[in-house]
């Protein structure tokens, strides 16, 4: 880590709540007695922006949230393949098929992504290619049907879900030196992602030189196996933000929030030099403290927007904070006597009005906005 | 392969031995051939052992029918006069053919084995090398004294020593003597008197034409040493008896000069032609002071003659006979072929011939048994001499331990009777319809229910099903009954009752891959394959073994390759059942414009260099990249392609030209590149470019 000049150090954030918006659980769901690893909304078709899914032990779990804290249960799928060890999914994303139903990806200990057809309940595709577990699977907002996926096997994968090719892989002489726990595509250049894992760093690449390759499996028609798999060996920037495993990386514009165990996100901007890729500096801009948030695996979330993230800790806790101000502001500290579990996954609604938060315990807390002023709903009206 | 070699060297001494014994001038080669080839295919047994018939066949045949005493008779019997039902004589059969296997597989070892010889095998060389040495035996014995045994007191015990002169020193007082010797041989009696085995004693010199420098030295002699005859004689002194030291005392002292014995064998033809020679001479035994002397290792003898003892010398006669040995010729039939011995009788001797034995493989439950016998103690499956019955006793057990052996010596016979191991071999030998590679290489998870102990033996019987069955059949049959007296063939007919359709079938098969198999090889042998039909058997054997387990690995491989999910080695892909049976396999290929564009994105980290340097560095390393251009040699051929292909560019821009010249120093520079190969891409630049003038002008 670069040392930090003076007038450069990062603003860290209060622990005292702004009170701007307060939360209430408004639901309680026990799924199982598996610990849930992942809870996501649907963000990529507006019709389902109140429709989540859930994945824990090996079921997937697609709900809706509906007015007055009611969650309904709308499809639920149990892998059960016998030909594998008992899968236990670790994360879940949206996507969408080409006639715009909706896609659910899941991955887990088994390294086989799913992809499921929750328009149609069933199964679409599986995509078998990863050595070893998938820690996270992100689908790229611009072009719905590209996902990437993190695994244990120190390598980055990116599929197309229409046609089941694996297009791209980011691994090799520069890649991630131990399992990749997380990443993200960046919400406007359709090129670069970001991943972290195990190794406690950031790697940014680019496909940018690769693009003809993401482009053809657009068209690909032949078998999903033939297709010329890249390698993409040589990330462009890579950070050492953090000093143990980073879990969960998210880009916020150019900049990126990132989370490692110790008890903090920090969001950083990466500014690579554009002579000689792979090299830059890190101006490391806010940090969030979160509190008793030091075992690894707990990813936040963010609304639509990213004007707001909700993260879990290890006392079943949650805390919202409001990204884009600076210094940085707690919106709310949500806590309830009953929820001591440790939360893996939050995931916040649209507007962020709602925040999911899933535990270890397999319980499944709802949390809504209470309107803080009745004016801002009779606003709406 | 090898049995095929041994099948043609076996024919023509087969052929040979032919026209010599039995003088068959009205048969041409082949018919002969045929004959014989008939009477090998009398039952698989023979077929296996064939390079071993020879020995066979050079003796009289039927000799081993022939008996002349209850114990010749046990011992080689053979199974002729043993009756046996149809049923029983076909168990025998198969019973005979769990020989086969073993035996192949020995005949494979031997074929390894013979560049690089066991150390048992090279022991027992060098002890038959040593065996052969040609050497000269002297043998010492004493006649009666002519002149009165009466008046001289018996000599004896006498030495006799073969000493060599070290020192000697003449006075007017006494002549004194030192010899050295390294063994005294004692002698107790006359030759012939009481037929003591003490009354000779046996001498080894090196071959005539050494011993002549040694001889004509004059240094060596052989002394005659007598206690008894001597006054004063010291009694109680043994000079064959080392660790002695400083003993003396007055005995006779007689002398022979080697010198004298050997003018005189010279003299005799008889040497040379490896018979005995004698030469008698008288000598005179002189009264002397002898003293002994052992240190070091050297026995030395001091010899102290006074002057004026010669007058009362005592005479002892003494021949000495000098015989070659080691140098006799070798032919087993050299000193038999005098014609007045009966053939029962001759038999008798080359049974008891040293070196010969007789290998006795019992089977049917040890009911039967067949013969063969060896000479020079050879072993009848890898055909090594083992020198004497000794050597061979440890060979057969130490090489071929898949038999069971039981030495028998009596006076008149060695003999080995040879059994199968049937539960060792077990391991090694697999049961009919397993391929045994992938017996190997293949995991089991349950026990494999084929391979039940119990019914292996009896399936294990079936490894060589009959195939040498052909179209000849009937006129090999024809040919085997003339020579063989019309006995009939077991094994043909056993083959023939399978079914004529099958067996053609797949002799058809066999022919094809044997021919195939053969193509290399002399067309000697392939034409012996196909005329005569009577395919070696390891041949066949190999043929169809290759063939069936190819086959059947093939199909196995195939069924799996269709049941299994394979995957992309890089990319961890699984692939589709086409791409597994394709021959594409582009996994190990590089990512060209992957490759190319992190080469570049590398070169431009450079911050030192320039443009054009980079651009050059770029070109040469996708070029050495594309062209896998790994080892030192290559760098002079990838320059001059380097050049040719990216002349025009170079030729273009004169500052890349510049770089490319540059760095053709540098490689110069490390020595990768002679001055030759560099004016050779100078050249071919400077051709390319007169090329372009001269389009552009045209």
């Amino acid at each position: 880590m670069a040392r930090i000049p003076l007038g450069c150090e990062p603003v860290i954030g209060s622990l005292v709540p702004s009170k701007k918006r307060d939360y209430r659980v408004t639901n309680r769901l026990q799924e199982g007695k598996r610990p849930l690893y992942a809870v996501v909304f649907n963000f990529i078709d507006s019709r389902y922006f109140n429709v989540f899914a859930t994945v824990g032990g090996n079921r997937v779990t697609v709900y809706q949230c509906l007015e007055g804290g009611v969650i309904a249960v709308l499809q639920s799928y149990v892998d059960e393949d016998v030909r594998t060890k008992d899968e236990s999914f670790y994360t879940v994303t949206w996507a969408c098929n080409r006639d715009g139903s909706p896609f659910v990806v899941a991955g887990g200990i088994n390294g086989i992504i799913r992809v499921i057809d929750a328009g149609h309940e069933k199964i679409d595709k599986s995509f078998v290619g990863h050595g070893d577990s998938v820690n996270e699977i992100r689908t790229q907002p611009l072009k719905p049907s590209l996902v990437v996926s993190a695994s244990k096997d120190e390598s980055v994968r990116l599929w197309n879900v229409h046609t089941g090719v694996c297009i791209l892989i980011f691994a090799g002489a520069g890649g991630h030196r131990n399992e990749v726990l997380s990443v993200d595509f960046h919400p406007s250049d359709m090129y670069r992602i970001a991943s972290c894992g195990m190794d406690n760093t950031v790697k940014i690449w680019s496909m940018k030189e690769f693009w003809p390759s993401v482009e053809k499996s657009f068209t690909w028609t032949d078998l999903p196996s033939k297709f010329p798999t890249k390698y993409v060996q040589f990330p462009v920037f890579i950070a050492s933000v953090h000093s143990n495993y980073v879990d969960c990386n998210r880009w916020l514009g150019d900049f990126v929030l990132s989370k490692s165990v110790d008890n903090e996100i920090v969001l950083w901007e990466p500014r690579t030099k554009d002579q000689s890729p792979g090299e830059g500096t890190v101006d490391i801009l806010q940090k969030y403290p979160v509190p008793e948030c030091d075992i690894w695996f707990i990813k936040f979330s963010c609304d639509f927007h990213y004007n707001a993230a909700a993260i879990g800790n290890r006392e079943g806790k949650i805390f919202v904070w409001e990204l884009q101000t600076s210094p940085p502001s707690l919106i709310a500290r949500l806590s309830h006597a009953q929820s001591k579990s440790p939360i893996r996954q939050t995931a916040m609604s649209f507007d962020g009005s709602t925040i999911l938060s899933c535990c270890e315990d397999g319980t499944i807390w709802r949390w809504d906005a209470v309107s803080s002023s009745s004016s801002s709903s009779s606003s709406q009206v | 392969y090898r049995l095929s070699i041994g099948f043609r060297k076996l024919k023509k001494k087969i052929s040979a031995s032919f026209w010599a014994l039995n003088g068959l001038d009205g048969y041409g080669t082949a018919d002969c051939w045929n004959c014989v080839a008939a009477e090998c295919r009398e039952s698989l047994w023979w077929l296996v052992k064939l390079p071993r018939m020879l020995l066979l066949l050079l003796a009289p045949t039927g000799i081993f029918s022939l008996s002349h005493s209850r114990s010749a008779d046990q011992m080689c019997r053979d199974d002729g006069r043993v009756r046996l039902s149809a049923e029983e004589e076909m168990a025998a059969e198969e019973s005979l053919s769990t020989y086969c296997k073993p035996v192949e597989l020995y005949n494979i070892l031997q074929r390894r084995a013979i560049g690089n010889p066991l150390f048992l095998q090279r022991c027992l060389e060098y002890k038959i090398q040593s065996k052969n040495k040609r050497r000269i035996q002297m043998t010492v014995s004493l006649s009666m004294t002519l002149n009165g045994a009466s008046q001289s007191p018996s000599p004896f015990p006498l030495y006799i020593l073969l000493a060599r002169l070290v020192s000697e020193s003449l006075t007017p007082e006494k002549h004194s003597a030192v010899f050295r010797f390294s063994r005294a041989c004692i002698m107790n009696d006359f030759a012939g008197v009481n037929g003591s085995t003490q009354a000779q004693a046996h001498f080894l010199l090196p071959e005539s034409n050494k011993l002549a420098s040694e001889a004509n030295s004059g240094s060596l002699s052989l002394l005659l040493v007598s206690f008894a005859g001597a006054q004063n004689a010291v009694h109680g002194l043994d000079l064959t008896k080392s660790h002695v030291e400083n003993v003396g005392g007055c005995c006779l002292l007689g002398k022979i000069q080697l010198e004298s014995l050997y003018a005189s064998w010279q003299k005799s033809p008889n040497l040379a032609l490896g018979q005995r020679v004698e030469v008698a001479s008288a000598v005179d035994m002189y009264s002397c002071f002898l003293k002994l002397n052992c240190s070091n290792g050297d026995k030395c003898v001091f010899v102290q003659i006074p002057k004026g003892s010669e007058n009362d010398a005592s005479q002892v006669q003494v021949n000495v006979s000098a015989e070659e040995i080691g140098a006799r010729e070798k032919s087993p039939y050299h000193s038999y072929t005098c014609s007045d011995v009966s053939s029962s009788s001759l038999s008798h001797i080359i049974r008891l011939r040293a070196g010969n034995v007789v290998f006795n493989y019992r089977y049917y439950n040890n009911k039967l048994q067949k013969t063969e016998v060896t000479e020079e103690f050879s072993c009848p499956f890898c055909l090594v001499k083992c020198g004497s019955f000794k050597g061979l006793r440890y060979h057969l057990p130490a090489s071929h331990d898949l038999f069971n052996f039981e030495f028998w010596v009596t006076e008149e016979f060695q003999a080995v009777n040879i059994s199968v191991k049937t539960d060792v071999w077990r391991s090694e030998v697999v049961a009919r319809g397993v391929d045994p590679k992938q017996q190997t290489f293949s995991f089991c998870s349950k026990k494999s229910r084929r391979r039940k102990p119990k019914s292996h033996v009896q399936q294990v019987k079936h490894v060589y099903p009959l195939i040498f069955e052909s179209n000849h059949h009937a006129g090999a049959c024809d040919l085997h009954d003339k020579a063989n007296g019309g006995k009939s063939m077991v094994s043909i007919s056993r083959g023939a009752a399978d079914g004529a359709g099958k067996v053609s079938s797949v002799f058809d098969e066999i022919g094809a891959s044997v021919s195939g198999a053969q193509g290399h090889q002399e067309a000697e042998g392939v034409q012996l394959a196909s005329d005569n039909s009577v395919v070696p058997p390891a041949m066949i054997q190999f043929a169809k073994a290759r063939k069936l387990s190819a086959d059947r690995s093939d199909l196995k491989n195939r069924s799996l390759l269709h049941k299994r999910l394979f995957f992309h080695s890089h990319r961890a892909q699984p692939m589709a059942l086409e791409q597994v049976l394709s021959d594409v396999d582009s996994e190990d290929e590089v990512d060209d414009d992957v490759a190319d564009f992190e080469d570049r994105r590398m070169l431009d980290d450079f911050v030192d260099v320039t443009k054009d340097e980079k651009h050059i560095m770029h070109l040469w390393n996708s070029f050495v990249r594309k062209q896998r251009v790994l080892a030192d040699g290559h760098i002079p051929w990838a320059c001059e392609a380097f050049s040719r292909l990216h002349g025009k560019s170079l030729l273009a821009a004169p500052a890349l030209l510049c770089c490319w010249r540059l760095l053709m120093v540098k490689l110069w520079n490390h020595g990768l590149l002679d001055a030759r190969s560099m004016n050779k891409c100078n050249l071919v630049l400077e051709g390319i470019q007169k090329q372009d003038s001269e389009g552009g002008k045209s």
